[in-house]
């Protein structure tokens, strides 16, 4: 299976100076891949960079579209029947792409997520290995494991991280891509996710994968301040509720929980940016309801049961 | 004992001494030979342990508001201190609705990094007013969103085709 490596990019020359070598080390290693760099509008000097350091790199100099545009435009680019998606901060090791490969063999995967390490070699805390969850004080709340002894077998996982995710090209399509509901970023991995096992698919965690992510380096510290990102990913973690979670008790007890955050925020202090990140939501709502009735024409499976089987149990 | 006592309140955590610190100075003082009562939370109470002060009112745990109140009143109040050191709407909303209800005739108001000042009661009931009527806006607004969102998310799932999602 041919695969494309698409480095995800903005204002990140420095960053591209050690992920583009790797990947294209990788690349060449598994048998002749492409790698692509999917630029969103960088004004530094990325381009000229890659096109004076690596020319065997395929560039997208595309126009300001955000990280999942970015990523919707590309994949539809590659001319492969397997995409790889990394961040600008995402290093790879040489042997990262074939497990990958291999566990998209079975036509019910729709993605396979990396492992990801800290550049130190230790495993990082920011989600991505193994990653599960359940819907709890109003929203879906992710966990990722930090065991290493639970990180050695390739498992189901709810979501493969954005940030080094492998997956059928015409899956991705099919699926549509990346919701423009979570623009400009955060929670659009978790969302086509979610989506997937709720279309009878599986997302799988493969553990022989390695990759080196540089967590935080790209969108929050260059150019979003933390309580921006923190806003937006509260504001996404609201409407990815809102759109996806169709079970009627379940959805009800989830509002009910929301509609409480005000309270909490007022009497005991909750946390910052809640009621401000509903208010947010709120104004996509109408774009929410679309989504949500999307979802419920092509949904195969409860919520109840996405939950359990991306957790590796039965439903 | 002293004729006077002044109250000093606050929510204030570790970190934040200084202010607390600041506060009680300055009632000492204006008022040197005034008997120094603080109220603070469980959380605060081994700050205000290291204080030096006559007496500590607890409020929380076991201690209810409407107790709290009446304690602070027992004592007479001469003026109050209100250190606005915790973060958080609500928390100066109850410091100030406990200073009103102290019986103190005179009120300052210490914020970090300014200067101490005094505040009449007629303002100080007016701060009050407002940020109560702020809170229930604020309740009720996030209430409505969730209701709206509610009946509009479930009206677009039914219309999409209801209940027919499997278990399988």
């Amino acid at each position: 299976m041919q695969a494309s490596l698409i480095l995800i990019n903005y204002n990140g020359r420095d960053l591209l100076e050690t992920s583009v070598p790797a990947a294209l080390a990788a690349a060449r290693r598994a048998g002749g891949h492409t790698v692509i760099v999917a630029d969103d509008h960088s004004s530094d000097d990325s381009i000229e960079f890659l096109c004076n350091q690596h020319p065997e790199v395929r560039v997208l100099a595309l126009p300001k579209l955000g990280f999942g545009g970015v990523c919707n435009t590309a994949v539809e680019a590659a001319e492969t029947e397997a995409v790889v998606l990394l961040n600008n901060d995402v290093v790879v090791t040489p042997d990262f792409l074939p497990p990958l490969l291999d566990d998209l063999t079975p036509p019910d995967v729709f993605a396979v997520g990396c492992k990801f390490l800290n550049p130190d070699g230790s495993l990082t805390n920011a989600l991505g290995n193994r990653t599960s969850g359940e819907w709890r004080g109003g929203l879906l709340q992710i966990h990722h494991e930090t065991r290493p002894e639970l990180l050695k077998e390739t498992c189901p996982q709810l979501y493969a991280n954005g940030g080094g995710m492998a997956f059928r090209r015409k899956s991705w399509l099919d699926l549509g891509g990346f919701d423009h509901l979570f623009q400009p970023f955060y929670w659009e991995d978790v969302d086509i996710g979610y989506r997937a096992w709720a279309r009878g698919w599986r997302v799988l965690y493969e553990p022989a994968s390695v990759v080196y992510h540089n967590q935080g380096s790209t969108i929050s510290g260059k150019v979003y301040r933390p309580a921006q990102v923190e806003l937006l990913s509260a504001k996404n973690a609201i409407l990815f509720a809102w759109k996806n979670l169709l079970d009627a008790r379940m959805f009800r007890r989830v509002m009910l929980a929301q509609a409480r955050w005000a309270a909490d925020d007022i009497l005991i202090g909750g946390l910052p940016n809640r009621t401000k990140a509903l208010w947010r939501a709120f104004r996509q709502l109408r774009q929410a309801a679309r989504a949500r009735a999307g979802e419920q024409r092509l949904r195969l499976r409860s919520d109840e049961a996405i939950i359990a089987l991306s957790a590796g149990g039965a439903s | 004992m002293s004729e006077q006592t002044t109250l000093l309140l606050t929510f204030a955590r570790r970190g934040e001494e200084s202010e607390i610190a600041r506060a009680r100075d300055h009632l000492r003082q204006q008022f040197p030979t005034a008997q120094l009562v603080a109220l603070g939370t469980p959380v605060t109470e081994s700050v205000l342990r290291h204080l030096d002060l006559e007496h500590i009112i607890i409020y929380g745990g076991a201690q209810g508001a409407r107790q709290a109140v009446r304690e602070a009143r027992s004592h007479q109040l001469t003026a109050a201190a209100i250190v606005y050191c915790e973060p958080g709407f609500f928390a100066h909303l109850k410091l100030e609705a406990f200073a009103l209800l102290s019986g103190a005739h005179k009120f300052y108001r210490i914020s970090p990094e300014q200067p101490i000042k005094t505040i009449g009661r007629l303002r100080l009931a007016c701060s009050v007013l407002a940020k109560s009527f702020a809170a229930g806006t604020r309740l009720l607004a996030g209430f409505f969103i969730c209701l709206i969102a509610c009946f509009y998310l479930r009206l677009a799932q039914l219309l999409a085709g209801g209940r027919r999602v499997s278990r399988a």
